[in-house]
């Protein structure tokens, strides 16, 4: 579906990135961990075709990402970016009917019936129905974050790249956002999630994509992955990783010296 | 839909609105004309009367200016307000005004005829809002505040210009036509500078209705209007081509006629939303009826000359906009 083969990535002043090779497949969760200022969303960014890497290439569906025109790219990649400002006054199913725009001529400023049943649809999968007539500013942050989600499956990519859609959210919203992300996938999509939590990653997803040290530092099931010495270089930080009774693994801060004790 | 329902009764509420100011704007004058005759006149434009003469050869010209002069600044704001996403935009941002003006400075010191003023000021219009984006240009786009810096010192630039050409050269004559150029007036222009007028300005409305499902969409921030599939650049391109023919072809006509293009977009938003399918189109009839009503006031206010019109609408429809906008809110 997405595939990176040796790229960097970078702003003109400094490369973010090196060496990334990664495929994203239809039908899988993958989940992609770091620290700060690592480069995940630099990742997602350039996954996404919006930004060209310095070196290597990106191909989407066997096409280079960077030939791609704009439309072309939205209806095979959805991107949900991190929080960005948006105008007062715009509405739950305004927003999600905009999710639609790259599947119509330039002329035609409205769906039809069609592009209709899709917005409703999405709007449904992440529960927002109830609120479809409200303006996004009056919503949650949370509920923000499935208007976004609802976006872009009213794009109908088969590829759905995310930037953080958990962060502001509770451990049940969480939950609940990575359900719908695994139902999409169980219905085909490739589905790659930058998450901030480790541990959400742990916990819900089958492969997991860990950027340090300017690059992939490991690919692979959490098992392969959730190892002390990996991702305490990634992190620069000691940390521990712990089986809980559901086999679940959890990445643990090791106790830190106080008081001179 | 609810919204869309409101939404559609204000737009036709404007379009009556406007209806009505039309027949007034051509009504009302130094002869005054009952609406009958007027739509007896509208209706029979071959007729030998002098009611017919006075409405197709004088007023119905000059209402149709202030038609296009008012939906052309109130697009382009709307549009710029927009693409910029900021409400302190205005279509004179890009320098047009400014840039047009200096030129017409330059024409009347130099005793070129009046009536090559307005395609005079079309092209400078036109040259100094194109040179301005060329001035912005990133890349293969325009950086918003590249655009708005480039802008705004251009604009200085022309208006020390054209100060200077005031003092050095100007006769006292001189200075007083250049000073009503820039107060802004709809007098002086028949069908022939409203044919060219309204022929660029159709094409700027033309490439706007192109960009109104990307403006659109960039309500929702820049980086989501692109993972949505909107090219930016190109919307930029076309946003500002289009307004730069809007600006151009209004200042050809009008002079410069302020405050229209900034304070009509936040009107129309109040009245039809934010969508731009909606406040790109409602911004026609709305900033018609701002420049008609004003049009009126210039030309009966008072007895012995014609008020500027864009010094008019400083001076009063400013404080109005204040009131509205601002303090009776507050009171509220």
């Amino acid at each position: 579906m997405i595939d990176a083969r040796g790229v960097q990535l970078g702003y003109p002043d400094r490369v973010v990135l090196r060496d990334v090779t990664l495929s994203l497949h239809p039908g899988e969760l993958v989940a992609i961990v770091g620290p700060n200022g690592s480069g995940k969303s630099t990742l997602l960014r350039a996954l996404a075709g919006t930004l060209v890497p310095q070196l290597g290439e990106i191909a989407v569906d066997g096409r280079r990402a960077s030939t791609l025109g704009p439309a072309e790219r939205a209806r095979r990649v959805a991107l949900v970016a991190a929080e960005e400002h948006v105008d007062d006054g715009v509405g739950v199913r305004e927003a999600v009917a905009l999710g639609r725009l790259a599947h119509r001529p330039w002329w035609r400023w409205s769906g039809d019936a069609r592009d209709e049943e899709i917005v409703e649809e999405a709007l449904a999968r992440v529960a927002l129905a109830p609120l479809a007539d409200r303006a996004i500013a009056t919503l949650s942050s949370g509920e923000r974050q499935r208007v976004w989600i609802a976006t872009a499956l009213a794009q109908e990519a088969p590829a759905l790249l995310l930037d953080e859609p958990t962060s502001h959210l509770d451990l049940a919203g969480a939950y609940a956002t990575l359900d719908v992300l695994h139902g999409l996938a169980a219905d085909g999509a490739a589905i790659a999630v930058v998450l901030h939590d480790l541990n959400l990653a742990g916990a819900a997803v089958d492969r997991v994509v860990l950027i340090g040290e300017g690059t992939v530092l490991a690919d692979g099931p959490v098992d392969a992955v959730f190892r002390s010495d990996l991702l305490s270089r990634a992190y620069g930080a000691e940390i521990t990783v712990l089986r809980t009774t559901d086999g679940t693994l959890v990445a643990a801060p090791a106790r830190r010296p106080r008081n001179g004790r | 839909m609810a919204v869309n329902a409101r939404r559609g009764a204000n737009v036709v509420a404007l379009l009556i609105v406007l209806a009505l100011m039309l027949i007034a704007g051509i009504a009302i004058g130094s002869v005054g004309l009952a609406p009958a005759t007027v739509v007896h006149a509208l209706l029979h434009p071959h007729g030998d009367d002098v009611a017919t003469t006075i409405v197709w050869a004088l007023r119905l010209p000059r209402v149709l200016i202030a038609l296009l002069v008012g939906g052309a600044l109130a697009v382009s704001g709307t549009m710029l307000q927009g693409l910029l996403r900021n409400g302190l935009v205005d279509p004179y941002l890009t320098g047009g005004s400014a840039g047009a003006a200096f030129t017409i400075a330059v024409a009347i010191v130099l005793g070129a005829p009046a009536p090559s003023f307005a395609a005079l000021a079309f092209v400078a219009a036109l040259g100094t809002t194109l040179g301005v984006a060329a001035l912005a240009r990133s890349g293969r786009g325009v950086a918003p505040e590249r655009l708005i810096l480039a802008g705004i010192a251009v604009s200085s630039l022309f208006a020390g210009l054209t100060t200077l050409v005031i003092i050095e050269w100007a006769s006292s004559s001189a200075s007083l036509e250049i000073l009503s150029w820039l107060g802004g007036s709809l007098a002086g222009h028949g069908w022939n500078d409203l044919g060219w007028a309204a022929l660029y300005a159709t094409a700027g409305a033309v490439l706007a209705l192109a960009a109104v499902p990307a403006l659109n969409a960039l309500r929702l921030g820049d980086v989501r209007a692109r993972a949505l599939g909107v090219d930016l650049d190109r919307t930029r391109w076309l946003v500002l081509i289009a307004s730069s023919l809007l600006v151009a072809a209004a200042v050809s006509v009008s002079g410069v006629v302020g405050y229209v293009g900034l304070i009509v977009p936040h009107v129309v938003r109040r009245l039809c939303g934010s969508d731009t399918r909606w406040a790109v189109p409602a911004s026609v009839p709305a900033g018609a009826i701002v420049v008609l009503l004003a049009d009126v006031i210039a030309r009966t206010a008072s007895t012995h000359q014609e008020l500027p019109i864009g010094v008019l609408l400083s001076v009063v429809g400013v404080p109005a906009f204040l009131y509205l906008g601002f303090l009776r809110r507050r009171a509220a």
